[in-house]
């Protein structure tokens, strides 16, 4: 490893942890603390400082629809109707067994919190529109239960004597004080709660899911425990939020719970910003104030609050707090440039003193010309680096399949067996075997997709899947990365049995992917994108994060992985600002980065050109040397370059396997794949 | 069997009408990929403004529904022309959550604040377009406002159809709703198409207010239960489906109308959202939720 990438392996660690110097999650909590406190020590009597505190019960209740809702996007329509357990809970308790509101809040959350995982556990397994119609049910439930039970006050709804405030002496403005006090410290925690998070490894996992579940399982994010400590965390939030209400207002209306309060909510955490916890807050606020002003506004809040959700969606989706950001980030800009001479964002410095790499008799690779971004290209360029020892083949013939190969390794023996003729097992038992698919059918209703698929790969070597269009390569890909199950047969991985293991955990066991289209965390950097396959979180329970993280150690990770691809220059970058090849090349590092057994790549090559090709052939030739890939790919040059053993695939049939000189003189495969 | 009879009717009826409501929904999603939640406020909007105009200002009958309904048409025109091309045309093009589902429900908000603005919060009804006392077959009753529901539903169902199955029109529909992208690129106006469905649309939801009225009689919050209903219809339906939208509706209707009358009358709404949310989740992917929004 040369010095350069050293160097800027140490820079991009640098960069990792200069993230994490304030303590995460103390900004946001310490503006709620003292902001509160202040409003409600002052106004605290006032009609201003009692829709203070209504708004923060509110509040508490938006916090944790920003990290269920907002920032990992699981629509589940329940807070309402936990927002009544609570309350109604504390009532019940109170009015009913004289137990003091701030004694009855935790037993009241217990509670919501193992009805909310019974239920959770139930309505977590569906996704998406299904997660959210059969939520939106909850509330429409509550409200027919509710009124019609007497117990709990039917459509009168139920009064309670206690207040939050746990002394029954106190005079009105203590209660009123130190009760709005109690309400903001449980503001304030729920923040901190939410901020921390969000802002650690279990937050980036939540972030994946919220993007593409399917994307999040691959990378080894247990998906079904994520949505269901999600669903009870935004549940014990609203019973929370629930019981301050009660506390505070000393009345539970039946309308708590009904679908409207449900919308209530929805309009504060999307006027605020769905993702972010200050947001969430502020959003609350705009809106009680605007419902507790005794004027015009409060009189028609519906033509209100519809103007102003459709205005502020329309400037940003991410509500206030999205445009305070943009705000900022613009003022910043201005006093920046003031100050720095006209100096605008700079390109990030390449690697090599003339951004160029210039290695010791090595392969002059080529920057081209009028790229999208210099530097962007020349790290690119610089990716080859990893490719030791090998020799690019500068007279490949490009077209058609008669490349000359050559990637000048030794080749290694890949034990296969195709079609029906072998069984693995028995007495020649292939021990080192890393992966073996055994007689795998997949059908989709009538259509068979594979049929009858053997295979078996070692632990080292680049091999490569090739066939028309619907031949059913991705589709094996998928059967062997666990997002499809197959509808026969057996998959193994190291003599394990793995069919019935899902993607998550196939990744613990070293199998990772890149997908056919790129498949990157959008609004995260190329560091964070690398990351989610660094996170060592999968294990661990959501409650964990709110005392560690170590998102830290991922990016370091990340940094590492990125650095030695010589892509460390690009960590900082949004992937979505990124070109295709470098966005591939960004899926690849993070298919690489947790240093897998199997890299299952799917038509890595799709959408690049000639030039990008062959940096692409160099690297995995190179990956060839430490771990077993298998290649999706039409590019039937590439192919032949870089594989030692192809399969070809037709019909779901396994029709060639063979090297790359059989390949290329292979009837079968030019009839098919050449059209010769 | 008579009371199965009367509540089949009852069902039917009240099932017709959610299901246009759905097909109003899912034949909107699949042009705009926008579900419209304000869909029952416009019905509010058309029953009240109908009642508002005949009833208190005094204007002949006709006159008030096509003035009702030409407001209702000019309304959503400029807020297609505003809103949604500002969200969706602009050159920062929206998409997911945000745009599926918040903007139509600003919008509801919006709606039913003028609507109490304008007509007050009182319980009223556009007056009955047929009136008498409810026809008779032997021991069946049919209320003539049900009949007049069925008989729009059915007119407006199968000219929908029609119009989707064997014109061009319905095919160009059809096209933007399979791929927004691909549409544009044979030349289909796809912008135009969702401006003509979400007109279109508010104008038929308006006639079904004017016409159901009757039956139930609105306030200006009205609108936001039947849009609820019409989503889960359309939910049900697979939000892109029209006619698996239609089936639903009838089925949401009947099962209504069968637990309030076998099971318990109070408790028959919280029963039926109960079976609602059990049956998507058991067959999520069968009912079409898996497909139909991400993110």
């Amino acid at each position: 490893m040369n010095g350069l990438v050293a160097s800027s392996r140490r820079s991009a660690k640098r960069s990792a942890r200069a993230a994490a110097r304030v303590p995460r999650g103390l900004t946001p909590t310490a503006l709620v603390a003292v902001v509160g406190g202040l409003f409600v020590l002052i106004w605290g009597q006032q009609y201003a400082g009692s829709v203070f505190v209504l708004a923060a019960c509110y509040a508490i209740v938006t916090a944790g629809m920003a990290v269920q809702i907002g920032f990992s996007q699981q629509i589940a329509f329940s807070q309402s109707v936990f927002m009544g357990v609570g309350a109604y809970g504390v009532a019940m308790l109170n009015s009913h067994y004289n137990m003091p509101v701030l004694l009855a809040t935790p037993i009241v959350l217990v509670g919501s919190a193992l009805v909310a995982l019974l239920l959770g556990s139930v309505v977590t397994r569906a996704s998406g529109l299904a997660l959210a119609v059969a939520t939106l049910m909850l509330p429409l439930i509550a409200v027919g239960y509710v009124s019609g039970t007497g117990f709990l006050g039917g459509a009168v709804g139920a009064p309670l004597p206690g207040t939050l405030w746990p002394s029954s002496s106190a005079s009105t403005t203590v209660a009123l004080v130190g009760g709005g006090l109690i309400v903001i410290a449980l503001l304030a925690l729920a923040v901190f709660i939410s901020a921390r998070i969000l802002t650690s490894d279990i937050g980036l996992e939540l972030f994946v899911l919220g993007v593409d579940e399917r994307t999040a399982a691959a990378l080894g994010v247990r998906t079904p425990r994520r949505k269901l400590e999600l669903f009870v965390l935004g549940c014990v939030f609203a019973a929370l939020g629930g019981a301050a209400y009660a506390g505070t207002q000393q009345f539970v209306p039946e309308t708590l719970v009904d679908p409207t309060a449900e919308l209530a909510l929805l309009i504060m955490l999307f006027i605020g910003g769905r993702r972010s916890v200050i947001g969430a807050v502020i959003g609350a606020l705009v809106i009680q104030y605007l419902q507790g002003a005794s004027n015009w506004v409060s009189v028609n809040i519906l033509v209100v609050e519809g103007l102003l959700l459709t205005v502020v969606l329309l400037v940003d989706p991410e509500g206030l707090a999205g445009i305070t950001a943009t705000g900022v980030a613009w003022l910043r800009a201005r006093l920046g440039s003031s100050s720095r001479l006209g100096g605008t964002t700079r390109p990030p410095k390449p690697p090599w003193p003339d951004g160029r790499p210039s290695r010791p008799g090595g392969i002059e690779v080529p920057v081209p010309d009028g790229a999208a971004d210099s530097a962007e290209a020349a790290v690119l360029a610089g990716a080859i680096g990893l490719a030791e020892g090998t020799e690019l083949a500068n007279d490949t013939e490009i077209t058609g399949i008669t490349a000359t190969g050559g990637t000048g390794r030794a080749k290694r023996t890949a034990r296969i067996t195709a079609g029906d003729s072998g069984r693995l097992g028995g007495g020649e038992a292939p021990e080192a075997a890393l992966l073996e698919v055994r007689s795998v059918f997949k059908e989709y209703g009538g259509l068979s997709v594979l049929a009858d698929i053997t295979l078996a790969l070692p632990e080292r070597g680049l091999f490569a899947l090739c066939g028309p269009n619907g031949a059913g390569k991705t589709t094996l890909l998928n059967v062997i990365g666990g997002s499809v199950p197959p509808t026969s047969g057996q998959v193994m991985l190291d003599g394990t049995d793995i069919t019935k293991r899902p993607p998550n955990e196939r990744f613990y066991r070293g199998v990772s992917r890149t997908f056919q289209a790129v498949h990157l965390i959008k609004g995260r950097t190329v560091l964070d994108n690398v990351a989610v396959a660094c996170l060592a979180s999968h294990t661990s329970s959501i409650v964990t994060r709110i005392s560690r993280s170590r998102l830290d150690e991922a990016r370091e990770k990340a940094a590492s992985a990125l650095a030695d691809l010589g892509m460390a220059d690009l960590a900082g970058r949004e992937v979505s600002s990124l070109t295709l090849e470098t966005q591939r090349m960004v899926e690849l590092a993070r298919a690489l980065a947790p240093n897998p057994r199997l890299l299952l790549l799917d038509e890595p090559a799709s959408g690049l050109s000639e030039e990008q090709r062959q940096r692409l052939a160099g690297l995995l030739a190179a990956l060839a040397d430490r771990t077993c890939v298998l290649l999706v790919e039409h590019d039937l040059a590439l192919v032949a370059q870089v594989s030692e053993r192809i399969f070809v695939l037709s019909a779901g049939r396994l029709v060639f396997d063979g090297g790359p000189s059989d390949f290329r003189s292979s009837p079968v495969v030019n009839t098919l794949l050449v059209g010769s | 069997m008579m009371k199965f009879g009367n509540l089949l009717i009852a069902g039917i009826t009240t099932g017709a009408i959610y299901a246009m409501f759905a097909v109003c929904v899912s034949v909107w999603y699949r042009v705009s990929n926008i579900l419209n939640l304000a869909v029952g406020d416009f019905a509010m909007v058309g029953a009240l403004g109908v009642d508002n105009l005949y009833r208190v200002k005094g204007l002949p009958l006709p006159v008030a529904i096509i003035t009702t309904l030409l407001v209702v048409a000019a309304f959503a025109y400029v807020y297609d022309q505003i809103v949604l091309r500002i969200a969706q045309d602009g050159p920062r093009r929206m998409d997911g959550i945000v745009v599926t589902f918040f903007f139509t429900f600003a919008l509801s908000f919006f709606i039913d604040g003028v609507a109490k603005m304008l007509f007050g919060t009182d319980v009223h009804a556009a007056p009955a377009l047929w009136n008498g006392d409810s026809l008779s077959l032997g021991s069946l009753h049919f209320e003539r406002a049900g009949l007049l529901v069925l008989g729009c539903a059915v007119i407006i169902g199968g000219a929908f159809w029609v119009y989707i199955r064997f014109t061009l029109g319905g095919k160009a529909l059809e096209a933007s709703g399979e791929n927004s992208v691909g549409a544009r690129i044979v030349g289909i106006d796809t912008r135009r198409y969702r401006r003509l469905i979400f007109v279109g649309t508010a104008v038929i939801a308006a006639i079904f207010g004017i016409v159901e009225s009757p039956i139930t009689g609105f306030t200006y919050l009205s609108g936001a239960t039947i849009s609820l209903t019409g989503f889960l219809a359309a939910a049900y339906g697979g939000f892109r489906k029209p006619g698996r939208a239609l089936l639903a509706g009838l089925f949401i209707g009947v099962l209504e109308a069968m637990l309030g009358g076998y099971v318990s009358p109070e408790y028959g709404d919280t029963v039926m959202y109960a079976i609602l949310a059990a049956l998507v989740l058991a067959w999520p992917r069968q009912l079409g939720f898996e497909s139909a929004v991400g993110g």
